[in-house]
């Protein structure tokens, strides 16, 4: 049988490469902070999309509030930001004086420390993923019961931040008033340091995920996704290994939380709101969620072409999104990615010595295919 | 703790009635269509939005009464969840993980759609001046309006339970809840129930629609600050109109003791923790509806 | 003493009790059929054996291992592997990888995140593959296979398991013929090395394939014995009155 050019793993690889080396040299032709900035924020986004395919491409777990992850890294990385600007002297970020607090949060004191700070931004969202996600599992909520929870889950964080205002700001949200200052350097957000601190991380992540859903691990977690109660009798605990995956997923948005504020030096609850964490669902859902590399394109097609072609008709074009959304739903439910696959596999297909992936009676009468890879 | 008054409980417990009516009305589609057919609707939100939309054009621009507006948000509101239905969700019936993305799909364009032609400054609604009236209860004092949405939550919820169990129509779409092959062996078109129910269930939504335009300003966005809410209720439910009158009922009351306790934002941000604490215990609902086996 | 044994097992659904007390000895490398009129309680007792039920009262003794009221995944691991009455394979993925999944030697998912092919893997996947008429199959889908083809993939799969007891439902449900006949070969091989507990409701079926046959009723053990005996107890005869099988 002639395989599908798109389950080739050395193709894949290749893909993969090709993808990053054109990032890589990106900076060479872009000199504009600005623009640069812009791209490192695309970055962020197809981390997301990356963690939104792991989870409900792969794992079959639909979330619908990974800004939980996105948005409590966030935080945390601008309360450790904003901390960098106050010093023993002056220790209350100006916010808080406006709405007459004294005394610096109990919790907020852990954020002096810049290292320790960055990895409370990634641990505090993690423990939740671990909490929260093994909470769901073990009652083995399942399905769009899960869309759901996590859907009420991250409009309670919503509420919550919003109602914190003297220690969150509430509606207006944090804004540090200088650049992340870390091992001894400024990382100016429109500098080519930050976009190569984004690639590094979304290549890092990139090919972390691309190596899991290849390991036996990914592999059992595809099967649950098909028939959880299946696996449950091979003698897998099923719901370890959705918390685990929901957790991966949650981690890489963490990681993606504390990029996006490095290079906007902003946070507000409207990044816990649920457009937002339906969007990331959409870039995956768009792009192939069943492709890592798929759900990545995915998000940096639909915010390029919303910052590019969007702006004037921002109206229009979310108008167009959703209807184009609507149409994958319906009539690709793998996205892009698995329109590719479809047309290679037409083209394997009609390669000489052909055999098609039909059902045959048994004890077939040739033997080709019996070795993989 | 706070000394708490006798007055200011059953203040909030007559609050948290009316916020449980809102809650409910804004279910009662949604819970009929995820009960019945089984589709988790994003596009709840925005078919509550377009009710209200329906009721200010018809108010501003014909001159219609409040009162009419109700059944003719209704009927709009219905022909386009049926056209949606037909054109979309009938497709996807077997893939319920597809039918929330693609009515969320739905939702992005019925706002886009509405912004683009009402734009995205506010509209209102008006209602004759007696409903603007306040009433006084002993120490309450609630709006006629408020009463008003809650006998009409009252009257809606007896006519849907009338139509699903009183009558021809509802013994069907009940027996294709049941089983579907076997009903369709009984001559009933499982088809036709879907479609019937699931403009029913817009058309419900439309009416709440018309109601949220007057307790709040109309917006392309109004929807999505009711959908949450109206999830919750059906999912708390177990998607039953039983389930659903219970669900609000108490949600409605908690929200409005915590309301009490400390503010209205806090007490939603509590009220939701404990609907996924309860939801890991019971995930299929106060009233669960037992599970096929396999 | 069995490797399986069950005593006095109880279920009840509110007050509808489907198990009344039964027990089972299940002896080492032999082949118990479980039949019994529709509703006797056969695929609820698979259930309460495997741990998708747990009995209201009563234990499961899997080799002097308590294994009551455990989770499924525990009692999989414990040894004893399931086949169910709907095939149930994995439609997305290849056969070959049904197969992988299925071998659970190793069920930590974080080691699992670091080791591609465990040890053994290839010479059992070639045995199980063989052994179930699958060998050219391996990179097929899994949801493009025959129903006969699904219902072997999954026999294989929980082979692959390598389980001391196989729990098969109605093994050869909706095959042909031809199938039936390799399935009767294939399960009397296996039982030189495992010990399989098979529903079925095909008594031509039991005929060929039964060392020991139990009878159920109403959530009650009624008979057992050789398939012999059986045929001629009268309680048997009784309850399978006007059932022309028997």
């Amino acid at each position: 049988m002639t395989k599908n050019l798109f389950h080739d793993k050395t193709a894949q690889w290749t893909i993969y490469a090709v993808f990053f080396l054109c990032l890589a040299a990106i900076p060479a032709f872009v000199s504009d902070g600005f623009l640069l900035n812009q791209f490192a924020t695309y970055g962020v986004y197809a981390m997301l999309a990356l963690s939104i395919s792991l989870c409900w491409g792969f794992g079959g777990i639909l979330n619908l509030g990974q800004g939980i992850a996105f948005g409590l890294a966030a935080y945390g990385m601008a309360m450790t930001m904003q901390m960098q600007s106050q010093d023993a002297s002056n220790p209350l970020p100006p916010f808080m004086a406006n709405n007459s607090l004294e005394q610096l949060p109990f919790f907020w004191e852990p954020f002096w420390n810049t290292g320790f700070g960055i990895v409370l931004a990634l641990v505090v969202p993690t423990l939740f993923y671990v909490i929260f996600g093994s909470l769901m599992f073990r009652a083995r909520v399942s399905g769009p019961f899960i869309a759901i929870m996590t859907l009420a889950m991250l409009s309670a964080l919503y509420t919550l931040i919003l109602d914190m205002q003297p220690y969150t700001n509430g509606v207006n949200g944090i804004s540090p008033p200088a650049a992340l200052h870390i091992f001894g350097t400024d990382i100016d957000p429109y500098s080519t340091k930050a976009y190569w601190i984004v690639f590094a991380l979304l290549l890092l992540t990139t090919v972390a995920s691309k190596l899991l859903t290849q390991s036996k691990f990914g592999l059992v977690v595809q099967a649950l996704r098909g028939d959880p109660e299946r696996v449950r009798f091979l003698g897998y605990n099923v719901a370890l290994y959705e918390t685990v995956i929901y957790t991966i997923s949650g981690l890489i948005a963490a990681i993606a939380g504390c990029l996006w504020v490095m290079l906007v030096q902003y946070v507000s609850p409207a990044q816990f709101d649920v457009t937002f964490s339906i969007t990331m669902v959409i870039w995956a859902g768009i792009g192939g969620r069943l492709s890592l590399l798929g759900a990545i394109l995915g998000a940096l097609m639909i915010q390029g072409g919303q910052s590019y072609l969007g702006d004037q008709f921002l109206n229009t074009w979310l108008l167009l999104l959703g209807g184009f959304f609507i149409l994958v739903v319906r009539f690709l439910p793998r996205g892009l990615a698995g329109l590719l696959e479809k047309v290679l596999g037409m083209v394997a297909d009609r390669q000489p010595r052909e055999s098609g992936p039909i059902a045959r009676p048994l004890a077939p009468h040739h033997a080709v295919g019996a070795s993989e890879k | 703790m706070p000394h708490i008054e006798f007055a200011s409980v059953v203040n909030a417990l007559i609050l948290g009635l009316s916020i449980a009516s809102i809650w409910l009305i804004a279910a009662i589609g949604l819970t009929i269509i995820y009960g019945t057919v089984g589709v988790i609707n994003m596009a709840h939100g925005e078919f509550l939005m377009l009710g209200a939309y329906t009721s200010y054009v018809l108010q501003s621009f014909f001159g219609l009464p409040f009162l009419l507006c109700l059944p003719a948000s209704f009927i709009v509101v219905a022909a386009i969840g049926l056209v949606i239905e037909r054109g979309l969700i009938r497709y996807l019936y077997n893939r319920p993980l597809d039918t929330l993305l693609a009515t969320w799909g739905v939702s992005l364009v019925l706002m886009q759609g509405v912004r683009i032609l009402f734009g995205s400054d506010p509209k209102y609604v008006s209602v004759p001046e007696i409903f603007q009236s306040n009433v006084e209860f002993g120490f309450v004092s609630l709006s006629v309006f408020r009463i008003f949405v809650f006998g009409f939550t009252a009257a809606v919820v007896a006519g849907t339970v009338y139509l699903f169990y009183r009558t021809r129509f509802g013994m069907q779409v009940r027996a294709v809840m049941q089983n579907k092959e076997m009903a369709a062996s009984f001559g009933i078109n499982a088809d036709r129930v879907y479609m019937t129910t699931f403009a029913i269930g817009a058309g419900l939504a439309g009416m709440a629609g018309c109601l949220f335009g007057v307790l709040a300003i109309v917006l392309p966005t109004m929807g999505t600050a009711y959908v949450v809410q109206a999830f919750l209720v059906v999912v708390v439910g177990g998607g039953t109109l039983v389930g659903s009158v219970a669900a609000s009922g108490l949600t409605g009351e908690l929200q409005s003791i915590f309301a009490m306790l400390s503010n209205d934002t806090f007490a939603r941000f509590l009220l939701y923790v404990l609907i996924v604490v309860f939801l890991r215990f019971r995930p299929r609902g106060l009233f669960a509806v037992a599970k096929a086996r396999r | 003493m069995g490797i399986l044994e069950i005593h006095n097992l109880n279920k009840s659904f509110g007050g509808t009790h489907v198990i009344n007390d039964f027990s089972l000895d299940v002896t080492e490398l032999t082949l118990c059929c479980l039949v019994g009129p529709n509703g006797a309680g056969k695929t609820t007792t698979m259930d309460l054996i495997t741990g998708r039920q747990k009995p209201t009262s009563g234990r499961i003794v899997l080799r002097d291992d308590d294994i009551t009221g455990l989770g499924e995944h525990e009692i999989a691991q414990r040894g004893i592997g399931r086949k169910f009455q709907v095939p149930a394979v994995f439609r997305e993925l290849s056969v070959r990888q049904n197969f992988e999944v299925s071998y659970s030697q190793e069920v930590n998912p974080f080691r699992n995140m670091f080791r591609r092919q465990p040890a053994g893997f290839k010479s059992r996947l070639d045995e199980v593959a063989t052994l179930t008429g699958l060998k050219d199959r391996l990179h097929v889908e899994a949801g493009l296979l025959s129903h006969g083809e699904t219902q072997w993939l999954e026999i294989g799969m929980v082979l692959m398991q390598n389980p001391a007891i196989l729990l098969l439902d109605e093994p050869v449900a909706g095959m042909t013929e031809s199938e039936i006949e390799k399935t009767i070969v294939f399960l009397n091989q296996l039982k030189k090395n495992h010990t399989l507990i098979v529903v079925e409701h095909d008594m031509s079926f039991v005929r060929e394939i039964a060392d020991v046959v139990t009878v159920m009723h109403m959530g009650s053990f009624l008979a057992q014995g050789k398939l012999s005996e059986i045929e001629n107890n009268p309680k048997v005869r009784e309850v399978y009155l006007g059932e022309p099988e028997i």
